[in-house]
């Protein structure tokens, strides 16, 4: 089983067609990324999908680093 | 009025680039086929104007699965528009560029899955994408957003005649100075299983054979596509030494005010808009050479049109609805047909009316049947019509 780091990484590449290497852990969602609030929406929805567990509207925000996405995700799964 | 045309872009089943598309319209060919995409088989009219594997370059992969089918098109048809008018956008002031598109139903594809995925597997099932994918609007939002273009701008929504509503607002606007450039047209795909079905209930489409002005004729077949023309101040266009198509020189509308679908079957709405457009344009009926109709195909709308056209013009006119060959493109068909009528002049052909079989002795026009015909074109008027009684004209002069 991967780990859950890697696990939210592809989940990123996959649905925004980003590169691998561009999605590192201190990459800012809006700034660096150019992610909106609707791709945030679909990430969240996502992430609820893939680990299931629940994440709440406005959690994930478009000043979050991929790190800050992984730890929500990580917090959840405790 | 006196707006250039100096650039045009073209997405529609005869050809995904103005020069497959001439070819193919002038040869007079038919790209009506079966609905293949969904299972139109209980539906009354099964067949459209399709375009099929189109390429979808410039637009990023990331984006695509955000935005309908008609913001597709729509972006296709202005990168080609920008291509073919030989614009620098970054020599350019945003500010002073504008985007006029007309649409008649929306981005219903996404509407559509995304609203049967709500009902299906509820909130979380819709995708975010469609409260920005599906309102009349998105293709000029996209546009904008795509090519940084910050100036004044409007969707126009006014059932088939928007598009034609939409490049006689856009002339106006720079006619009044307000703006340099504008791309206007339109854009719409309605071959969709919820979209076709209402066309199908409004009882306007065909059982099978487009034939506008013929007397079997029985409504319209439904295409899907864009056309988008870069509009220009004439200065603006003579200073940076652009390739002017021809002009914008006329645009009137009226309304019926009679029925919910059918129009006035006088015409005399029609007539009204006509006589505006002729008006503003400084021309005497005589001074045109072809009209490019609407042709919608139902048994009022072709009679009520060819009186309207009769009483201005008398009955020697070449009037053609070269839309027979590949579907009522809705909202985006009245920039399709002044694309067309700007091919026509620049090669001196008016395309046909396509499956005229037998003549209705009132309607009594030479409507140009099945073979297109040489001719010198100097100016030409576009007719475009919405349900409701909604009447748009356009003249056009040749540069």
């Amino acid at each position: 089983m991967e780990n859950i780091e890697e696990r939210v990484k592809k989940l990123f590449v996959k649905l925004f067609d980003m590169k691998p290497e561009e999605v590192n852990l201190e990459a800012n969602l809006n700034d660096d990324l150019g992610m909106d609030s609707t791709e945030i929406v679909e990430l969240t929805v996502a992430l609820e999908k893939e680990f299931k567990i629940n994440i709440e509207d406005g959690e994930i925000k478009k000043r979050h680093c991929v790190s800050d996405v992984v730890n929500i995700v990580k917090n959840r799964i405790k | 009025m006196k707006v250039a045309i100096t650039g045009i872009g073209i997405i529609a089943p005869p050809g995904v680039c103005k020069e497959d598309f001439w070819q193919n319209i002038k040869a007079g060919k038919s790209f009506v086929s079966p609905i293949t995409r969904f299972d139109a088989s209980k539906y009354p009219s099964q067949v459209a104007g399709q375009i099929e594997n189109l390429n979808t370059n410039p637009i990023p992969r990331r984006l695509l699965k955000k935005i309908d089918k008609f913001s597709i098109f729509a972006l296709i048809a202005t990168e080609q528009a920008i291509k073919d008018a030989s614009l620098n956008l970054a020599k350019e002031d945003p500010y002073n560029i504008g985007i006029f598109i007309g649409n008649a139903l929306g981005g219903w594809l996404y509407a559509e899955t995304e609203l049967r995925d709500l009902y299906v597997e509820g909130r979380d099932g819709v995708s975010p994408y469609l409260a920005s994918a599906w309102f009349p609007a998105a293709p000029q939002g996209q546009i904008s957003i795509f090519y940084g273009i910050k100036g004044y701008s409007k969707t126009v929504v006014a059932d088939r005649a928007s598009a034609l509503m939409a490049i006689g607002y856009a002339a106006k606007v720079i006619e009044n100075k307000k703006l340099n450039i504008a791309f206007a047209g339109g854009t719409e795909a309605p071959v969709t299983p919820y979209a076709l079905l209402c066309c199908s209930t409004e009882g306007s489409l065909s059982k099978g054979l487009y034939r506008p002005f013929d007397k079997e004729r029985d409504g319209f077949v439904v295409g899907e596509g864009a056309g988008i023309l870069v509009l220009e101040d004439i200065e603006h266009a003579l200073k940076r030494g652009a390739n002017i198509y021809g002009f914008i020189t006329g645009y009137g509308t009226f309304c019926d005010g009679v029925d919910r679908i059918m129009p006035d079957p006088n015409g005399k709405g029609l007539i009204k808009a006509i006589k505006a457009t002729l008006n503003m344009a400084g021309y005497k009926p005589q001074d045109i050479d072809y009209v490019c109709a609407d042709g919608v195909g139902t048994k009022l709308g072709d009679l009520s049109e060819t009186r309207a056209i009769k009483e201005v013009f008398g009955k020697k006119i070449p009037v053609s609805a070269p839309k027979s060959m590949f579907g009522y493109l809705l909202g985006a068909a009245g920039a399709v047909d002044v694309i067309i009528a700007l091919l026509a002049m620049q090669n001196s052909i008016i395309p046909p009316t396509i499956n005229y079989q037998t003549k209705d002795p009132e309607c009594d026009l030479d409507y140009v049947p099945n073979k297109s015909r040489l001719k010198e074109i100097k100016r030409a008027l576009i007719i475009s019509r919405g349900r409701g009684g909604i009447n748009a004209v356009l003249t056009i002069e040749r540069g």
